[in-house]
């Protein structure tokens, strides 16, 4: 199957500075975070797919068309919510996105239609009849997304779409991109440098540092159960526990904020023993399972190997 | 609850591929129709059209009536006269009102769309830097042709109507050609300078003051090469006077203002609207090709 964006070697500078080096990468379907510090390259690599960046050496075809010579032919497939803040001041939202509808090459009547339809879809409302320059931060990241999935893209790009928003609007708009991505046929690429934003969306996830793609893979298997750790909770006395653990030959540390201990078992020390030193202790286990690596873990453990 | 408030539908229509600059014209005009100010300005250059409108009357009806006690009147007054001058002084009018609309309407064309961000939500739809370029020039040329071109021609249409014959119509075929195209001599260089200034400045009104005072600075310097330098042909440095000129030619009236060639004129503001045009070209291309 042809991936639906293809990076091959691909290098991108600004004025000499590579923003992407060497990148070579393929995205399938489904929701994709890239994931990255500021200034990682994500955004860059976003505007490669537009064609708004040019490819100093190596090849990007998108949908199997090569890029940029065939970007208006893609852009008709994709659809692109940015990350600076967006406003045509004077007009309603539903004269704006009529306008990108009209761009896109919708008739009239279309783009009226499917306007207030995504309006209803991204729940903006009765105000869609104000003029923008009235607009609060979450409203108008709604109408960048409504505009984003107007014409029903099959590729949606989305550069930190929870921008400057309140928790409960980033819980909306979160919900709304899992939402879309859960559309057959659509691929979503969420850039953020917020992890639980992507882990909220997508499955898969692509790491970015210094221009570099640093690790790529499913979620699942990054925050896969690891075989030797162990979440483990015991009931009040958790300081003794860990001077037993750690007589006995166990690594144990307390995984902040919580109360939680983490017991890293060997060869030597197995699960049994455990129970059988918290029993010698008289101390009560509450929880006991094998830990799982957060994304917040995995991710800076990429960064640290790069 | 509907399922459209679930959901969107897929779209299945086909999108038009062509002609996409239209779409940001209609925009434009839009927008600028919802503006009181450019409504009023609009109306008021249209005062002087009605004028003009009732010359053409007064000349073709009124003088040509030997029974009408205005007869005598018309029919001597020369500002009455209906001839190929009416037209070039029409036009040589109209300019400061086209240039006060275009300015309006202009100065924060390109640059707004930068300030708000919106270029890359139009680059990121099928749109080229070529369409949105023309399609901002374009608003600006129709909207410059309608208070100027337009209405020239069609008081060209009224005196045909108003005074049939061979005679009016071998006098006057040659009459709308000049009108279009001392119309666009007005038009297109004052549309791509505007342009110009707001694809290189952050704002409205700084794009508004660097066209005035771009337009003033240019006019004072000629005035002040032809005085210094005592040769009248150095008034070809203000470019009002430079379109004046080749008007002159134009319309053939032979009210030269200076002696220089039309060609000499029409190769500066050729210059003109090429650097303007290009500096236009190269923002909006640098607004989708970012790297």
């Amino acid at each position: 199957m042809t991936p639906i964006i293809d990076f091959s070697d691909v290098t991108v500078s600004y004025d000499g500075v590579p923003a992407l080096d060497g990148v070579t990468i393929a995205f399938g379907g489904g929701a994709i975070g890239l994931l990255g510090p500021n200034g990682a390259g994500k955004s860059t690599l976003i505007k490669t797919v537009l064609g708004f960046n040019r490819a100093e050496k190596g090849r990007v075809t998108i949908f199997g068309l090569p890029m940029p010579r065939r970007a208006v032919e893609v852009r008709h497939r994709l659809g692109y919510m940015p990350e600076i803040e967006v406003s045509s001041p004077k007009v309603s939202a539903v004269a704006f996105l009529m306008y990108c509808g009209r761009i896109f090459g919708m008739s009239r009547v279309d783009a009226l239609e499917r306007a207030h339809e995504v309006l209803n879809y991204v729940n903006l409302g009765d105000s869609r009849y104000r003029t923008m320059e009235t607009y609060s931060t979450g409203m108008l990241q709604r109408v960048k997304l409504a505009q984003a999935i107007l014409h029903d893209p099959s590729l949606l790009l989305l550069d930190e779409p929870t921008n400057g928003l309140d928790p409960d609007g980033r819980i909306e708009i979160l919900d709304l991109v899992r939402d879309i991505a859960s559309r057959p046929d659509v691929t979503v690429i969420v850039s953020s440098h917020l992890l639980p934003d992507v882990q909220h969306v997508c499955e898969q996830v692509v790491m970015i540092d210094k221009g570099r793609v640093v690790h790529s893979g499913a979620i699942s298997e990054l925050t896969a159960p690891r075989p030797e750790f162990y979440e483990v909770r015991v009931r009040d006395n958790d300081e003794a526990f860990i001077h037993a653990a750690r007589s006995a030959g166990y690594e144990c540390a307390r995984v902040h904020p919580s109360n939680m201990l983490l017991v890293r078992t060997s060869q030597d020390t197995g699960v049994q023993q455990l129970f059988q030193i918290a029993r010698d202790s008289g101390i009560q286990v509450r929880h006991f399972q094998p830990a799982r690596r957060s994304l917040e873990e995995a991710f800076l453990q990429a960064m640290e190997k790069e | 609850m509907p399922i459209y408030a679930k959901s969107y539908r897929r779209y299945e229509g086909r999108p038009r591929r062509h002609f996409r600059w239209l779409v940001i014209v209609e925009q434009e005009v839009a927008t600028l129709m919802k503006f009181r100010v450019f409504k009023a300005l609009f109306l008021l250059s249209m005062i002087h059209v009605i004028l003009r409108m009732l010359q053409v009357v007064a000349y073709d009806v009124l003088a040509q009536d030997p029974n009408h006690p205005l007869q005598i009147v018309f029919a001597n007054l020369d500002i009455a006269y209906i001839g190929p001058s009416t037209f070039f002084s029409f036009l040589y009018l109209q300019t400061t009102a086209t240039f006060i609309i275009l300015l309006y309407a202009g100065a924060g064309m390109i640059c707004n769309d930068f300030k708000n961000n919106l270029m890359e939500v139009y680059f990121s739809k099928p749109l080229t830097w070529l369409d949105y370029a023309l399609g901002k020039t374009m608003t600006l040329v129709l909207l410059g042709l309608s208070i100027t071109a337009l209405p020239g021609v069609l008081l060209v249409v009224l005196h045909n109507l108003l005074l049939p014959g061979m005679e009016t119509l071998s006098d006057s075929w040659w009459w709308p050609l000049s009108i279009v195209g001392y119309s666009l001599l007005i038009v297109v260089p004052t549309s791509l300078c505007i342009l110009a200034c707001s694809a290189l400045l952050p704002s409205q009104n700084y794009a508004a003051i660097a066209t005035i005072m771009a337009l003033v600075a240019n006019s004072s310097l000629g005035g002040l090469l032809a005085g210094m330098l005592h040769q009248r042909n150095y008034l070809a440095v203000s470019f009002p006077l430079a379109l004046r000129r080749i008007g002159e030619t134009l319309f053939r009236d032979n009210r030269i203002l200076f002696s220089l060639s039309w060609y000499w004129c029409f190769l500066y503001v050729s210059v003109v609207c090429a650097v303007a045009l290009l500096i236009v070209l190269r923002k909006a291309r640098r607004a989708e090709i970012a790297a």
